[in-house]
């Protein structure tokens, strides 16, 4: 009780004493438990929208489809605790741009329930004055390409069309999302619904349980099935709509992952390295304790709680504000609690390790107060020799020498500043890699920016109208079929496109192109897959056709895991090939896709589905927030640990500077003694980083590639330009950080005997 | 009336790589209560080692060190910690004043530390400033007083818990000779009250004002003699030789 008393007040008086510093190390941690809290949310969200859809919108657990309304009690079912409907919804197909799309239409009353409401992303709700309305479920809404007061033209089973106005766009928890989730949803009021399909007997009437434990979702299911036997259509489980939802996106998982560790050990480092630094500019102070009766073990509790309080108050303020954040941006209920408290309990553990150590070694502290604390001296390094010969000016040289003269907190300033930019030159580098992608598409396998299908033109006719357009430079006929592989339960990808004599340019990276019928390119995920490898033979089986192909090279493939075999159109048998599903359109360099697209719709009356292909960049868009968010928070715990480095500077060379002052060197010499000894490291640490990042970016991404079974070949490091001003801007940034004390210093009148 | 400290054979031996480098050569000394001594030598004659072996900031290598009748040389490092709360005061050369805390926050943490109640130790720190005549420096920073005065401070948070022995380790080597005076006036009237004081110092003069003066001399006891309490201010001339 007594230590506590005396060691609180000690605590406080240092803590007034260095504000500032406290300060930013506060800051550093709650950047970096923030960052790590908004990057686990932005990828439990965007990898797994499931969760936060159905906790916005209170969804079901089980939904079941019956034939008619259902009679039985359905929510008297042990651990249901509400249902939603049962709501009738009939089939129909939606006519749009040319393209019709299977779809659900779904009666819901003008008041959304309680349970299962879709949540209204843009426009409002059902409206009884307006009963021509309807709200179209967004995948589906933004698939179709319609927004708000388009009309929406229906076709029912009964062939008469319908067209009905979008009133709102929204979200809903009860199906993924069109297309990998057919038919898409549309809802109406029920008026509305009796008035398109009047036959009961056409629809199904849809009801939505919701349970009070969701993992209870499979029993409740067999219940359900057992109560309704043969009236059941089909009843499905939140768990199917959670894994027809999620994205995989291991590249953004690994990316934030990465960063995020890095990120957790470069703010140890800082941390360690800011309290090791005042423990050493403390030692006199804490000898001066231990001679008043401190102990050892008390020292260092004294030091670890006053240290480890402020990590602890930065991981505090950072899970608050990243909470707050991703409250504020995707609802209260988005926040997954368990990664963040993960990641709260982690970056504690962290923090207490960072600053355990140096605080028992200022435990360890002899108690004898006037055992000098300065720097060990010794001769000049062999770097400040150097520095004389080539007669470099003297500020220089000393402050090469003092660069060194402590060697475990040099080492730390370098390596605390050369972990940060690693971690920002491969941020630049996935950048790169994303530009490329945007800039080059043929790399990644987009070579043809169109897909058109014939729909209600014949495939010949469809194929001279793609190959007269200006701006196509070749048209490539294929067709996308299903295989079974050998010894594999599921089936793969065979994308014919082209001939065999005239290729499809797939981006090789391995191997060749396929030149003959009977070869074959493949992705790294069908290698895998098969375990085969370049060279082998492959023997898949087509609708009951075998198709035994070589595989002579491996392609950059972004599509299904990269389990893709391509061969031209010519190495599958006429059934599948003729006529081609699809034409692929190349088109000139320099011409844009929508202007294309337009042009072949008009030109075809409509009669053609022409989609433009999606860049895989433009799904990892939010790779690029993540990418400027973190390289802040490396930012600041650079600026951290520069900070530190320079204040122990500072405090080894308070004595000197008053002999130096004394020798005839200027206050402008001085300072400059000061910022050369800061800055070596800094040029050293900067520039570590800078080229680690560049020897590890290409590779980390193409392995990150081959996992995800894109394959190798994807990673770019960043541009040489872009490398030079990043590493300039950190050089010139912590070069202006030290100057500010160092002219302080410079300036301040040191007198000799302060010991 | 038992010894306050006492040593007997005690040897102190640096390891200076593989050289050993002795200190302190078996020095048996003997400090009755109320006793001022003076501890002077030459530079690098083990008196400092000496001083911060009694107080425990450094350990002996053999010998026996007693305290107030209980042997303390067996103690671990943080046992001594605990017994220097109570028992011992030290003042250093260099003031060692703690430089982030206020003077009355300087000179209320070893009360604090002992057990005192936040109130006691206000009222002993006010107590001891007013002594002191710093009462008006107590909010003050280390670095803002006078070497004399920072002094000052160090020797009332020595007093703060009246330990029974005060420890000096050079007290006045880093003070101008006003200042050195007003610091051994004060210590001379700490040592009226009864207080019993090791003092160590190369300063003839200085340890004229104690009452027994023990010389070192390459770590081992040389002289060890009274000093007439006749006070001719002439000092230095007046010991008396036994």
């Amino acid at each position: 009780m007594s230590t506590a008393l005396a060691g609180s007040r000690w605590i406080k008086a240092d803590l007034r004493a260095r504000k500032g510093q406290a300060l930013l190390t506060v800051l550093a941690v709650a950047g970096i438990v923030a960052a790590l809290i908004t990057a686990a949310t932005l990828l439990e969200d965007g990898t797994n929208p499931w969760r936060s859809l159905s906790a916005q919108t209170d969804g079901a657990h089980v939904w079941l489809y019956t034939k008619d309304s259902p009679q039985v009690a359905l929510g008297g079912i042990d651990g249901v605790t509400q249902t939603a409907g049962p709501y009738r919804s009939a089939p129909v197909t939606v006519a749009q741009d040319g393209k019709k799309e299977p779809a659900a239409l779904r009666a819901m009353p003008a008041t959304p329930p309680a349970v299962a409401h879709p949540l209204v992303a843009e426009g409002r709700w059902l409206d009884p004055s307006r009963p021509d309305g309807v709200v179209v479920e967004r995948s589906f809404a933004d698939s179709l390409g319609i927004g708000i007061g388009a009309p929406f033209t229906i076709i029912a089973l009964s062939g008469e069309r319908h067209t009905l106005y979008v009133r709102g766009i929204a979200h809903t928890a009860e199906q993924g999302f069109y297309p990998e989730w057919t038919p898409g949803l549309a809802y109406v009021l029920p008026v509305m619904l009796d008035r398109i399909e009047p036959m009961l007997g056409r629809s199904e009437w849809v009801t939505g349980l919701r349970l009070a434990d969701p993992e209870a979702s499979q029993v409740v299911s067999q219940r359900v099935v057992v109560m309704l036997e043969d009236r059941l259509q089909r009843v499905y489980t939140w768990r199917e709509v959670r894994s027809a939802m999620e994205l995989d996106n291991r590249l953004l998982g690994t990316l934030l992952g990465l960063f995020g560790v890095v990120g957790l050990v470069a703010a140890a480092l800082a941390l360690a390295n800011a309290a090791g630094g005042r423990v050493l500019g403390q030692l006199r102070d804490l000898a001066t304790l231990k001679s008043m009766g401190f102990t050892r073990g008390q020292i260092a509790l004294l030091l670890l709680v006053e240290h480890g309080a402020l990590g602890l108050l930065g991981v505090a303020i950072g899970a608050l504000a990243g909470w707050g954040v991703m409250a504020a941006v995707l609802g209260a209920s988005s926040v997954a609690p368990i990664p963040v408290l993960a990641i709260i309990v982690g970056t504690a553990l962290v923090v207490l390790a960072a600053v355990g150590v140096p605080a028992l070694r200022g435990g360890r502290t002899p108690p004898i107060p006037d055992v000098p604390t300065g720097p060990p001296r010794g001769h000049l390094s062999r770097l400040a020799r150097l520095a004389l010969l080539v007669r470099l000016p003297p500020a220089l040289v000393l402050g090469t020498r003092d660069a060194f003269t402590r060697r475990v907190p040099a080492f730390l300033t370098a390596f605390g500043l050369a972990v940060p930019m690693m971690m920002i030159t491969i941020g630049l580098g996935v950048w790169a890699t994303l530009d490329n992608f945007l800039a080059h598409p043929e790399q990644v396998g987009q070579h043809a920016a169109l897909y058109v299908k014939p729909d209600k033109l014949e495939p010949v006719v469809a194929e001279r109208l793609a190959g007269q357009d200006r701006d196509v430079a070749e048209v490539y006929p294929g067709t996308d079929v299903n295989a079974l592989a050998p010894g594999e339960a599921r089936s793969v990808r065979v994308r014919a496109i082209g001939s065999s004599t005239r290729p499809y340019p797939f981006p090789v990276v391995e191997g060749r192109m396929y030149a003959r019928q009977g070869e074959a390119v493949a992705g790294q995920g069908l290698l895998d897959l098969l375990g085969v490898k370049i060279g082998d033979r492959v023997r898949l089986t087509v609708g009951g056709t075998p198709l035994i192909v070589r595989v002579v090279g491996r392609t950059v493939e972004p599509e299904q895991d990269g389990e893709v075999l391509s061969v031209g159109l010519d190495s599958l048998a006429a059934k599948d090939s003729v006529p081609p599903e699809y034409y692929a359109l190349a088109l000139k360099p320099g011409a844009d896709p929508a202007e294309v697209r337009g042009r072949l719709l008009a030109g075809s009356g409509e009669g053609l589905d022409v989609q433009a292909a999606v860049n895989p960049a433009d799904r990892l868009s939010i790779i690029r927030i993540v990418i400027v968010a973190l390289i802040a928070v490396l930012a600041l715990i650079g600026l951290a640990n520069l900070l530190t480095a320079s204040a122990l500077g500072l405090r080894d060379h308070a004595f000197d500077l008053a002999v130096l002052k004394a020798m005839g060197l200027t206050p402008r010499q001085v300072m400059a003694t000061l910022v050369t000894g800061t800055g070596l490291l800094v040029v050293l640490g900067v520039g570590v980083g800078a080229a680690a990042g560049v020897s590890v970016v290409t590779g980390l991404i193409d392995l990150q590639g081959h996992t995800s079974g894109v394959g190798a070949g994807i990673g770019r490091a960043p541009s040489p330009l872009t490398l030079t001003v990043a590493v300039l801007v950190a050089v010139g940034a912590a070069l202006a950080v030290a100057l500010i004390p160092a002219r302080r210093a410079a300036r301040a009148q040191v007198p000799v005997a302060t010991r | 009336m038992s010894a306050v400290v006492k040593t007997v054979n005690l040897v102190k031996i640096y390891q200076d790589g593989a050289l050993p480098v002795p200190a302190v050569r078996g020095v048996d000394l003997q400090v009755e209560p109320g006793e001022f001594v003076a501890v002077m030598g030459p530079s690098g004659s083990g008196k400092s080692t000496l001083i911060h072996m009694l107080g425990g900031l450094d350990a002996r290598t053999s010998g026996e060190i007693w305290l107030d009748g209980q042997r303390v040389d067996t103690l671990s490092e943080s046992a001594w910690a605990l017994l220097r709360r109570k028992k011992i005061g030290f003042v250093f050369q260099f003031f060692n004043l703690v430089a982030n805390m206020t003077v009355g926050d300087n000179v209320e943490l070893p009360a604090l530390l002992a057990g005192a109640s936040p109130k006691v130790a206000r009222e002993r720190r006010e107590s001891l400033l007013a002594a002191l005549n710093l009462t008006d420096r107590a909010g003050a920073a280390p670095a803002q007083l006078s070497g004399g005065e920072q002094q000052r401070v160090a020797l009332a948070r020595a007093l703060a818990n009246e330990p029974s022995l005060l420890l000096a380790d050079e007290p006045t080597g880093n003070l101008d000779s006003r200042n050195t005076r007003d610091v051994l006036r004060l210590l001379s009237d700490v040592h009226k009250q009864g207080q019993t004081i090791v003092m160590v110092t190369h300063d003839a003069r200085v340890a004229s004002l104690a009452d027994r003066l023990v010389s070192l001399f390459d770590g081992e006891i040389v002289d060890d003699g009274r000093i007439a309490r006749r006070r001719t201010r002439t000092a230095g001339e007046v010991i008396d030789l036994r």
